[in-house]
């Protein structure tokens, strides 16, 4: 297994460029609307500032007091709205870049090439569509426009105290370090602490799944006290992993309240002792030590979003990591010259050097049957694979129409060959727009006549909505057998002139599956279809019988031909059809 | 980790909560912790009014100190706010503590309750709910259970403080204060109307994102096909589609959120407004000092926090109640049936296990087959003979009725593998010998009866390898031929294997046919199967018609005379 890539530091820094520089406008907007607010929000302080310098030289009136209540109350009203613009504009821009992250990922996704996707697992992709979109979604929606604000309001604030007092803000300054190195040891060690957390969590919701969804296994078994000690066990890992994290805040959060009690202190004390000797007035010494709680809250926030917005880059890096793997499939290419389908000298190797398949030739005739048996392991769906182009041999090569399948453009080759394997899945959506992937223009007739090669038709037109019923988990769930028929009809309407069915019809009871098999088989008359299977009576049905043993064909033929053979194939056929060795002799 | 001064969670025995309400389930739950929760209270009230008091020391550092210029008073003062400042700081501190141990006492034993619930349910939980379903309790609503323990001691502080403040202005101004006492509730209620819209957008936002998550995960997992068969370019338009309504819910939501957000600012600055005019005039009038004007600003800029932990807390008890009754729709699911008191002894020996109502007689050391043209039909069959129908009657264990036994006893010595048994995560030999240690020799000829060796030597680690959640990362055939070795593994008196082969290949389904009488020698063994194959083996076969004996025999007899059966088995066309 090799994980998909993550992106790196930069490679993130310049993706979060470009989507600020396509929303420049809309973020300058929504800056300029916090600053605003927060300009405003800094005029209450001042207005009390200059009431206690009133009060204090006793020039107090009637008026002057409605003037600066008025002042503020305008203030107060003016910065309430304007923080509600901006919130509102954030959240929208939020929900935008958002929903354009989610969509440029998921076309990433949806250009991987299955091999990547094989080598790392569908785990992998399947948490960063999850977790980390998930993950995103709060960075993106909150915690950024969060901390913007915050950032605003932060520095306006700091101003403002300097043009007051520059001398009498000093004061504040000396809570600064505590802040900042308390906060740069808490990232350092809660970061991987909440990611611990979140793992965490994620066992726990995998087992409560299996455990939900074996009901009845564990029943059976009488699996429920183990099951409860799992998930015991995986609520004392999310307990530790809180506490962990706990700990962290628990050295964390004194220190900077602390720091922030010391930055109030301090000024207080400061400006107060300027106001004592006359360099500042009793009112600006107010008005600082004002700002300096006032400061608190967005100087929280600051630090508090930090460990958020650091989780939201990993993430980020994730997704935007997928959409460096890249099929390396040519667009274009040459057009196979006819539909022959040949397997020179084939080898396959997985990663750990061991051969799957070695020096396999195989000609096919275009418009035969041909049936491929052997035990498992023996190769049988490796050379399906390949048969398909969904994978490359090792040594050799396999051609369609004189061109190699790697060569091929990824739609020429879906025109071509086609692969349907035992593991299906049917999509969210209706029976037809599971049935039209490949011709989303399909006509209704179309799809009824597919449904009526693979035995279908009449199980469809019984579902409540026919075509139009809602399939999938939250819809009507369909057997494994009905999956594999709708798999099948799939391919019957993408039509491509060669089929490779791998174990297509297991899951169907031995009956219909023969059944389905026949009218598929009328159907696709002319079409050449290579079947996997292990039901014996689908290799008596072929042109041809491939017989795979160990990675190699150990027998080509008809089946009345290796009947004769007296080999794997004659001995196999006999014990199925109970008939004995000494009857047969 | 250091050792922790309190106990670990979860707790050994999360106890049994009452079904009826959710508010008597969150009662429960509080009953359970009241004395963390009353510390905790303790805490948020130190912690609340300390940020209250520090105004007051400011007032007089401002009053003591700089108006009446005494640098000594200033610097008592001063030292006082730091104090102050100190105790917040440590009683905030131990505020969160408390209030994450809170939370976790009350989450992590709602999520042990479902938990222990569910691993006894048995397949009755599923019938009732999805799996999802579940798991979404256990993820969302147990933790929003959890969530009011968190928040109801900064609750308390709010209330406290609110009313410190009140008696402190009272003390000066008897308007001030029954201003401030009045005003905070009457402003907190005014937030309730954008509550409601805001709520209603939230879930609508929810369930839209919900289902466009679920098309992305559709769309992973369905990506192999989507690459082989095509239309990747319809599935992106229709997620474009849904990720523009969310996107547009999303945006239903900025309005409300936004208004309550700034709603709880705004609203205490007309209590600052008000105040600070009272105020002033006050001073003017040498009522007030001017420190104390400075003090009643910041207690009413302060006023905003109690406000918004007030509204904050009313949100988190709905969300809670909400999620406890979710929580008992699954506690309130019955578990499994139990027999009649006193339940017999399991017998040392028997010679049949019988179904008076289908006919079906299972022999002790015998193999026998049940064949059926839909396999389906004899799940209610093996249903009653495993006993995981609530209606087993007519089913005998020779002549004492399997109902007299206990469950557990059943479920020990009969074993049923259905259709598609479930793998579970874990490593290799755990999950195949979930009952308790075996030899890896004895494994180890499990698996080989199973023709599952070569899925074991495909792995790192043999044995010890990790099997992933749900197997997932088996194929089909290889799944069945593990969850065949691990019933093999409880060597169960009596075996049931439901279409134990149905995907795995001829050839190896010979290999299994022939290694399985040896493997069940001297036991009693059930194949519901119509594979010539493993019927094979079999020293007498059933044929069934809808869950009904139609005939009886032997495979050869049956092959020799019955046309239906021949037809079911060897799938010939001859009518």
């Amino acid at each position: 297994m090799s994980a998909l890539p993550t992106a790196s530091f930069v490679e993130v820094r310049a993706y979060a460029r470009i989507l600020i520089r396509r929303h420049l406008v809309s973020f300058a907007f929504m800056l300029s609307l916090y600053a605003l607010a927060a300009i405003a929000a800094l005029v209450p302080a001042y207005v009390v500032g200059l009431l206690t310098n009133a009060a204090t030289s006793h020039t107090l009136t009637n008026s002057k007091i409605t003037e600066l209540l008025e002042v503020l109350a305008v203030a107060s009203l003016t910065s309430g709205l304007l923080s509600f613009l901006g919130r509102r504009r954030s959240y929208i821009l939020g929900e935008r870049i958002f929903a354009e992250l989610r969509g440029s990922f998921l076309l990433s996704v949806l250009g991987l090439p299955v091999l990547a996707v094989e080598r790392a697992g569908t785990g992998d992709l399947l948490s960063r569509t999850t977790s980390d979109v998930e993950a995103m979604s709060r960075t993106v929606r909150f915690a950024l426009p969060e901390w913007l604000v915050a950032i605003v309001q932060t520095l306006l604030t700091f101003g403002a105290m300097f043009l007051v007092s520059s001398m009498a803000s000093l004061a504040c300054l000396v809570s600064l370090p505590f802040l900042f190195f308390a906060t740069r040891y808490y990232l350092r060690y809660a970061t991987p602490g909440y990611r611990r957390e979140r793992i965490s969590y994620a066992s726990l919701a995998g087992t409560i799944s299996e455990t939900a969804e074996g009901a009845r296994t564990v029943d059976a078994l009488q699996l429920g006290e183990r099951q409860n000690r799992r998930i015991e066990s995986n609520l004392r890992e999310n307990f530790y992993a809180e506490m962990y994290t706990l700990l962290m805040r628990m050295v964390w959060f004194p220190i900077t309240e602390g720091a922030f009690a010391l930055a109030v202190a301090s000024t207080l004390g400061w400006s107060g002792l300027l106001a004592l000797h006359h360099v500042i007035s009793i009112g600006a010494a107010t008005t600082v030590t004002l700002y300096v709680v006032q400061i608190n809250d967005p100087l929280d926030r600051l630090v508090s979003w930090l460990d958020e917005l650091q989780m939201g880059q990993s993430s980020l890096a994730r997704l935007v990591g997928v959409s460096g793997v890249h099929d390396t499939r040519p667009l274009t290419g040459p057009e196979p010259a006819d539909e022959e389908l040949r397997v020179e000298s084939v080898r396959y190797a997985y990663g750990d050097g061991r051969d799957v398949l070695t020096d396999v030739s195989l000609v096919i005739r275009p418009g035969e049957r041909l049936a491929i048996v052997g035990p498992s392991g023996a190769g049988k769906s490796t050379l399906g694979r390949l048969l398909a182009g969904m994978d490359a041999p090792t040594g050799g090569v396999v051609t369609l129409g004189g061109v190699a399948l790697s060569e091929l453009p990824l739609s020429t080759l879906r025109q071509h060959v086609l692969l349907v394997t035992q593991e299906n899945h049917i999509f969210l959506g209706t029976v037809r727009d599971n049935l039209a992937l490949a011709q989303p223009m399909a006509s209704d007739d179309a799809i009824h006549a597919a449904l009526q090669a693979v035995d279908a038709l009449a199980w469809v037109r019984q579902l409540p909505d026919g075509l139009d019923t809602e399939l999938g988990t939250t819809g009507h769930v369909l057997a494994p057998a009905q999956a594999q028929q709708i798999a099948l009809a799939r391919l019957v309407l993408a039509d491509p002139h060669t089929l490779i069915l791998d174990e297509a019809t297991a899951l169907l009871d031995p009956r219909a599956a023969r059944h389905l098999e026949r009218s598929l088989s009328a159907v696709l008359e002319g079409r050449t279809v290579i079947a996997i299977a292990h039901r014996l009576h689908t290799a008596h049905d072929a042109d041809r019988v491939c017989v795979m043993v160990e990675g190699r064909i150990t027998e080509l033929g008809s089946h009345d031909e290796l009947l004769a053979l007296r080999g794997d194939y004659a001995a196999l056929w006999r014990s199925w059809r109970h008939e004995t060795n000494a009857d047969a002799e | 980790m250091p050792h922790l001064p309190y106990r670990e969670l979860p707790d050994a025995d999360p106890g049994t909560p009452p079904t009826q309400s959710p508010q008597r389930y969150l009662a429960w739950l509080a009953r359970r912790q009241g004395g963390l929760l009353s510390l905790n209270a303790a805490f948020g009230i130190g912690w609340m009014v300390a940020q209250a008091l520090v105004w007051a020391a400011v007032g007089d550092a401002i009053d003591a100190g700089i108006v009446h210029r005494d640098p000594r008073a200033l610097l008592a003062w001063v030292a006082l706010v730091m104090g102050l400042g100190i105790v917040q700081a440590l009683c905030g501190s131990f505020r969160h503590q408390l209030a994450v141990t809170n939370w976790m006492h009350a989450a992590f034993r709602t999520s042990h309750i479902i938990g222990r619930h569910i691993s006894a349910t048995g397949d009755a939980l599923t019938d009732e709910i999805p799996a999802g379903d579940v798991v979404n309790t256990v993820m969302a609503d147990a933790m929003r259970v959890g969530g009011t323990f968190d928040s109801s001691a900064r609750f308390a502080g709010s209330i406290v403080s609110w009313l410190v403040v009140s008696c402190i202005l009272l003390a000066t101004s008897i308007q001030l204060g029954v201003i401030v006492l009045v005003g905070v509730p009457v402003l907190a209620s005014l937030t309730v109307p954008l509550m409601r819209p805001l709520h209603r957008a939230q879930a609508a936002q929810r369930e839209a994102a919900g289902r466009l998550a679920a098309q992305a995960s559709d769309t992973v997992t369905g990506l192999r096909i989507l690459r082989g068969v095509g239309g990747e370019d319809v599935f992106y338009e229709n997620y474009q589609r849904q990720n523009e309504r969310v996107r547009c819910t999303g945006v239903t939501i900025a309005t409300p959120q936004a208004a309550l957000e700034s709603g709880q600012i705004l609203l205490p600055a007309v209590l600052t407004v008000i105040v600070t005019f009272i105020g002033a005039h006050d001073v003017m009038n040498g009522q007030l000092q001017p420190g104390q004007l400075v003090s009643f600003f910041g207690y009413t800029t302060f006023l905003t926090t109690p406000l918004r932990t007030a509204i904050e807390y009313v949100i988190t008890v709905t969300r809670a109640y909400v999620g406890a009754g979710k929580v008992l729709r699954i506690v309130r699911i019955p578990s499994r049936f139990e027999s009649t008191s006193p339940p017999r002894e399991w017998p040392e020996r028997f010679a049949a296990l019988s179904d008076s109502r289908s006919g079906v007689t299972l022999l002790r050391g015998a193999i026998v087959g049940l064949v059926s043209a839909d396999s389906a039909d004899v799940v209610p069959v093996v249903d009653r003979l495993g006993r995981f129908s609530a209606d087993s009657l007519g089913v005998m264990l020779d002549d004492t009725p399997l109902e007299d036994f206990a469950l557990a006893d059943t479920r020990r010595h009969i074993v049923v593998s259905e259709i598609e048994p479930r793998l579970f995560s874990g490593r290799l030999r755990e999950e195949l010998t979930p009952r308790g240690v075996i030899d890896d020799g004895s494994i180890k000829a499990a698996l080989h009866a199973a023709s599952a060796t070569e899925v074991l030597e495909l792995l790192d680690g043999g044995l010890a390898a990790t099997v992933e959640e749900k197997g997932r990362s088996f194929s089909g055939g290889q799944r069945q031929r593990l969850v065949l070795a691990r019933a093999l593994l409880t060597r169960a008196d009596i075996l049931i294997l439901v279409e134990p082969t149905s995907a795995v290949d001829a050839h190896t389904e010979e290999r299994i046919a022939e290694r399985l009488r040896s493997a069940r020698e001297g036991c009693c063994t059930a194949l519901v199967t119509s594979s010539p194959l493993l019927l094979e083996i079999t020293d007498d076969v059933y044929l069934l018609d809808q869950g009904v004996v139609v005939d009886h025999g032997t495979h050869s007899d049956l092959l020799s005379r019955s046309a239906r059966y021949r037809r079911i088995v060897l799938r010939t066309d001859e009518p």
